[in-house]
C-alpha cells in the first residue's frame, strides 16, 4: 500500500485541493491467549490502510479505506467532502517537513522476528508465574508482539517513516479457595524485556492478600494510590483538560489558569514523545510534527496545554507534536503521548502511620472529564497501619476530584511503572474520602 | 498430532460515514470503506484466528488459520475441542431501511445535525457538540460444515452533548440514539426534543447539590436498570466467563438467584441495535431467558461454551474481523405490574437514580459500579432535591435480591459495548426498579 502514497496526493491535487496528506499505517501482531491456565488459541493479524485528509480554502475532508482497490474512490471522497464545508478562517495549513529527533528503544528486532512457538512459550511462563502461587487460577490473559510502520506524506513536504515494535503480557487470576477474590497484572514494553512470570506470580500474590476483607468505616484518609489506580483515574480526567481542543471549546477546567500554581510545589507532569523506550514515543506525532519534551506541570505550575498543529494554528502556538490518531480510520485530533508525573521518591508506605492503598480502581470512565469529580469502586485495596499494609478492604468506594487531588499529594514511591503512555509511581493522597 | 477439524470465515464490506459538529461548525466529515475477512480454525484443543483485509485471498486466509491452530496444537495440546451442532439459519423479518441514508445528500444531514445542536443551546450551555452517523455493512459467513448464509444491515444514529459552566463548575447532559434503521430514525425519534433535554441536564446539574455516600433504598430508572441488567447480570451469564472461572453464576443455574420479579431476557431477533440474524459463528439468533421468576435459567453462549454446558448457542459475536467471543445483544429486565407511585410510596426516604455515565463491572466476585446522571433525593415519597455524581455499586446478588418492586414502562436504550478489546452495537433497557437497599456514593 506504501507505493500508493504519492499517487494518491497526486490526485487529490489534482481534483482541487489546496493541500493534501496520506498516513498509512500497517501492523503485524502475533499473539496467545490464556483461558483457565491453558494456552487456548494463536491469532496472527496483518492490518494496513490508509487515511486522507484534502484541504480546500481551509476546509478538511477526510476518507479512508485498507482496500488498495478503493485508494482513488477515497481520494474523491475527501476532497468532496472538503467541498461540502464551508471555509475555516481558523485552518492554517498541515505541517511543513522539519528536522526530525532520533529516539531510541522503540524497535527491538527480536520481537519482529518472533514466531508463534516464543510467543507461546513466553504465555506458559506467565501461566507457570501465576500458578507458582497455590490456591489461584488464571482466567484468562494474553501475550503479544506486534511490529507497525506508519507513513506520512504531505503536499509540504513532510515525508516520514517510522517503524516500532511493542510487546505485552496481561494475566487476570482468581482465587480457588475460601473467599472469592480476583487480580489482574499487566506490563507493556517496546522491547521483549517484560517479566512475563513476574506478571503471573504478582498476579496471583495479589489475589491471595485481598482474600477475607474486613469493612471499614467512611472516612476522610491518606489514600496510596498504585500507578495502575492513579493512571486509570488521571487518564479520565487530567487528560482531557489538558487538550488545546477541549480548552478552545471551554471544555477544561485548566482555561485561564497557565502560570498559575495548580499543584503541589514537588509535582511534575511532562508529556514527552521523546521518551526512550516510551510506549508513545516515535520521530513525529501523528501527522508529522517532530517530537518533543512538554513540561505540563513544573514545580506545580501549569505551564502548557497540548496542541496538535490545527489547534496550535488557532492559538498562535506551535504544535506540541500531539497530533495523534486512534488507526488510519480517524483524522488526528490532540492526544497526549508519553505522560510522566514526577514526585521525590521516598518509603512511601513505611511513611505512612494510617491509610489505605489502593491497586486498581473500576469506573473510572465514569468520571467527569471536565470538573475532574470522580467516584470509583477501589479493588485489591488494603488498610496501612504503622508504616505497613495491613488488612484487605472487602469493598470500597473512593471519590474525590483530580485537582484538588494535585495539591494533596505528599509522597510517592519509587516503583515507577509504564501503564500505556503514562508513567507514573505509586502516590500518596492526603484527605482522600472512603466509603466502605 | 490431529488435522484442522473445522473452519469458518467471515467476510465483511462495510461503508461508513460520520459527521462531527462542534459549536455549530462541522469539525469532520469522514467516510471510510473496508473490505477484509476474518477467518479461525480448530485443530484438537487449539484455536488459530487470522485476518485478512483489502482484496483478500480467501483461501490463503482459512490455510493461515488452519497453520496456527495446527501449530498451537502441536506445542501446546489440550482437549479436543466439541462445537454444538447447528442448522443451516433460516433469515426472516431482517430490518430494512425505510430512507436509505445513502440516498440522503450530504447537506441535508448536515443541516439537521446543526438543527439538532441548536436546540441542545440556551442560557448556561456553554459548548455543544453532535455527531451523526451511518454504516451499512454485509456480512457473508462460510464454514467447513457447508454452512453459506449472509445478510445486509443498516445502521444510523447520532448522539448530543451539551456542556453547562457556571462559576468554574462543569456538568454535562448527553442524548443519543442509534437504531438498525435508515434515515426513518429522524422520524421516529424527536432528536430535537433529545438536544433540548441534553442541554437542560448539564444546565439543571449546575444547580445540584453533591449527594452524600451511603447504604440507601433507591429507584433505578429504565436506562441505569438496563445498564444493571447488562453490566452486572448480562456480563455474569456469559458463558465463556463461566468456564474460564470468572462468573459469580457459574455453578447455580436452577437456583434462586433473584427476587421472584426478576426476568432477565437477552433478545438479538428485537430489531433494536444489537439485532442480528445470525451471530458471528453462523447460528440462527433466539431470544434467551437469563433469569426466570429469580431462577438463574440459562447462560449465554457460543457454539464452544453450548456443547460444554449445556444450551443453545447463537450469543458469539465479533467486532469487524475479530475472532468471535460470547456478547450480549438486547438485554433487559421484562415488565412487572407495579408503576413508580406505588416505588415512592413504598420506599418513602431514599434517591431516585436516573440515566447512566456508564459503569464497570468485576464478574468474578460480582461486583459493580455504575454512574448516574442524575440522582434525586426522595423524602416523605416524594422526589425533592436533584443530586450530582452520584455512583451505585455493590454485590450483583445482593442488588438483584433486594429487588422490591418491578415496573411496567419497560424501554430500551442503544449503546456498544466492549469486552475482550472490541465493541459491539447493543440495547439494553428495564422499567422502573425499586430496590430496598444499595450503596450510593457521592463526593
Amino acid at each position: 500500500m506504501f507505493e500508493h502514497a504519492q499517487k494518491a496526493i497526486e490526485l487529490a491535487e489534482k481534483l482541487g485541493a489546496d493541500e493534501a496528506e496520506v498516513y498509512i499505517s500497517y501492523n503485524h501482531s502475533i499473539s496467545a491467549d490464556i483461558r483457565k491456565n491453558t494456552i487456548e488459541s494463536a491469532k496472527e493479524n496483518v492490518s494496513q490502510g490508509i487515511g486522507i485528509r484534502s484541504i480546500i480554502n481551509g476546509a478538511v475532508g477526510f476518507a479512508s479505506t485498507n482496500n488498495v482497490g478503493r485508494i482513488e474512490d477515497v481520494v474523491n471522497i475527501s476532497v468532496s467532502s472538503a467541498k461540502v464545508r464551508d471555509s475555516d478562517p481558523e485552518w492554517t495549513s498541515l505541517p511543513s517537513n522539519a528536522k526530525y529527533p532520533e529516539v531510541s528503544g522503540t524497535y527491538d528486532k527480536r520481537i519482529s522476528k518472533i514466531g508463534l512457538d516464543e510467543c507461546i512459550g513466553l504465555t506458559g511462563k506467565m501461566i507457570e508465574g501465576a500458578l507458582s502461587v497455590p490456591g489461584v487460577n488464571t482466567t484468562s490473559g494474553s501475550f503479544s508482539t506486534s511490529f507497525n510502520k506508519h507513513l506520512i506524506m504531505n503536499t509540504n513536504g513532510v515525508e516520514i517513516v517510522d517503524e516500532g515494535t511493542g510487546v505485552s503480557g496481561f494475566v487476570d487470576v482468581i482465587t480457588t479457595k475460601g473467599d472469592i477474590s480476583t487480580a489482574y497484572d499487566f506490563e507493556v514494553s517496546r522491547s521483549l524485556d517484560i517479566d512475563v512470570f513476574g506478571i503471573g506470580a504478582s498476579a496471583s500474590s495479589l489475589a491471595i492478600r485481598s482474600q477475607d476483607g474486613i469493612s471499614i468505616e467512611p472516612k476522610k484518609t491518606d489514600v496510596i494510590l498504585h500507578p495502575f489506580a492513579f493512571s486509570d483515574i488521571f487518564e479520565n480526567t487530567f487528560e482531557p483538560s489538558i487538550d488545546a481542543d477541549n480548552m478552545q471549546k471551554e471544555r477544561s477546567s485548566l482555561i485561564g489558569k497557565k502560570g498559575e500554581t495548580i499543584a503541589t510545589s514537588d509535582l511534575n507532569i511532562i508529556d514527552d514523545g521523546l521518551l526512550e523506550g516510551g510506549i508513545e514515543t516515535s520521530i513525529s506525532d501523528e501527522e508529522g510534527t517532530p517530537s518533543q519534551r512538554t513540561p505540563i506541570i513544573e514545580k506545580g505550575i501549569f505551564k502548557s496545554f497540548l496542541y496538535d498543529n490545527y489547534t496550535a494554528g488557532k492559538d498562535n502556538t506551535s504544535s506540541t507534536g500531539n497530533g495523534m490518531r486512534h488507526s488510519y480510520v480517524s483524522s488526528p485530533s490532540v492526544g497526549p503521548r508519553n505522560l510522566i508525573v514526577e514526585y521525590p521518591s521516598s518509603d512511601v508506605i513505611a511513611d505512612t502511620d494510617e491509610g489505605v492503598f489502593i491497586n486498581t480502581v473500576i469506573g473510572a470512565h465514569t468520571a467527569n472529564a471536565i470538573s475532574g469529580d470522580f467516584s470509583v469502586e477501589a479493588r485489591n485495596a488494603f488498610t496501612i497501619k504503622d508504616g505497613q499494609i495491613d488488612k484487605p478492604i472487602k469493598s470500597l468506594m473512593l471519590s474525590g476530584n483530580i485537582f484538588e487531588m494535585l495539591n494533596k499529594i505528599t509522597g510517592a514511591g519509587s516503583d515507577v511503572r509504564k501503564v500505556g503512555g503514562t508513567v507514573v509511581p505509586s502516590l500518596r493522597i492526603s484527605e482522600m474520602s472512603i466509603v466502605g | 498430532m490431529s488435522e484442522v477439524g473445522f473452519y469458518d470465515v467471515r467476510m465483511i464490506d462495510a461503508t461508513s460515514t460520520s459527521i462531527v459538529l462542534d459549536n455549530g461548525n462541522i469539525e469532520e466529515i469522514s467516510v471510510n470503506y473496508s473490505k477484509g475477512c476474518g477467518a479461525r480454525a480448530l485443530c484438537g484443543g487449539s484455536w488459530g484466528f487470522t485476518t485478512a483485509e483489502g482484496e483478500f485471498d480467501l483461501k490463503a486466509a482459512i490455510d493461515s488459520a488452519s497453520e496456527l491452530a495446527a501449530q498451537m496444537n502441536n506445542i501446546s495440546p489440550k482437549d479436543e475441542v466439541k462445537l454444538k451442532p447447528v442448522e443451516k439459519p433460516v433469515i426472516k423479518n431482517i430490518p430494512t431501511a425505510k430512507i436509505d441514508p445513502a440516498d440522503v445528500p450530504i447537506e441535508e444531514k448536515v443541516q439537521l445535525l446543526k438543527d439538532i445542536e441548536d436546540h441542545a443551546k440556551m442560557d448556561g450551555v456553554s459548548s455543544t457538540s453532535a455527531v451523526y452517523s451511518e454504516a451499512s455493512v454485509n456480512v457473508h459467513y462460510i464454514s467447513s460444515e457447508g454452512i453459506d448464509c449472509e445478510y445486509s444491515l443498516i445502521r444510523t444514529g447520532f448522539a448530543i452533548s451539551a456542556v453547562a459552566t457556571e462559576n468554574g463548575s462543569y456538568q454535562v447532559g448527553r442524548e443519543s440514539r442509534f437504531g438498525v434503521c435508515g434515515f426513518e430514525l429522524f422520524e421516529e425519534n424527536d432528536a430535537l426534543a433529545l438536544a433540548r433535554s441534553a442541554g437542560e441536564t448539564a444546565v439543571e446539574l449546575l444547580g445540584a447539590e453533591q449527594a452524600k455516600g451511603g447504604t440507601l433504598p433507591v429507584i433505578l430508572d429504565p436506562e441505569l436498570a438496563g445498564v444493571f441488567a447488562h453490566e452486572a447480570v448480562g456480563h455474569a451469564s456469559e458463558a465463556d466467563l463461566v468456564l474460564e472461572g470468572s462468573s459469580i453464576l457459574a455453578d447455580r443455574l436452577g437456583e434462586q438467584i433473584a427476587s421472584p420479579l426478576v426476568n432477565i431476557i437477552d433478545d438479538p431477533t428485537l430489531h433494536e441495535y444489537g439485532y442480528y440474524p445470525f451471530d458471528s459463528e453462523g447460528v440462527m439468533s433466539s431470544k434467551t431467558t437469563i433469569i426466570k421468576d429469580g431462577v438463574l435459567n440459562s447462560y449465554l453462549h457460543s457454539r464452544e461454551t453450548a456443547q460444554a454446558l449445556g444450551g443453545t448457542p447463537g450469543n458469539s459475536r465479533a467486532q469487524g474481523y475479530s475472532e468471535p467471543v460470547v456478547r450480549m445483544s438486547n438485554t433487559y429486565i421484562d415488565n412487572g405490574d407495579s408503576n413508580f407511585d406505588e416505588m415512592l410510596e413504598e420506599i418513602g426516604n431514599g434517591m431516585y437514580l436516573t440515566g447512566s455515565r456508564g459503569g464497570q463491572v468485576n464478574t468474578g466476585e460480582g461486583i459493580f459500579q455504575f454512574n448516574a446522571e442524575k440522582g434525586y433525593l426522595i423524602e416523605n415519597g416524594e422526589v425533592t432535591r436533584l443530586l450530582r455524581d452520584v455512583s451505585l455499586s455493590g454485590k450483583t446478588l445482593e442488588i438483584l435480591n433486594n429487588v422490591t418492586l418491578v415496573g411496567n414502562d419497560l424501554k430500551m436504550h442503544s449503546g456498544r459495548c466492549g469486552k475482550g478489546g472490541q465493541l459491539a452495537p447493543v440495547s439494553d433497557g428495564s422499567p422502573h426498579i425499586s430496590i430496598s437497599k444499595a450503596l450510593v456514593g457521592g463526593v
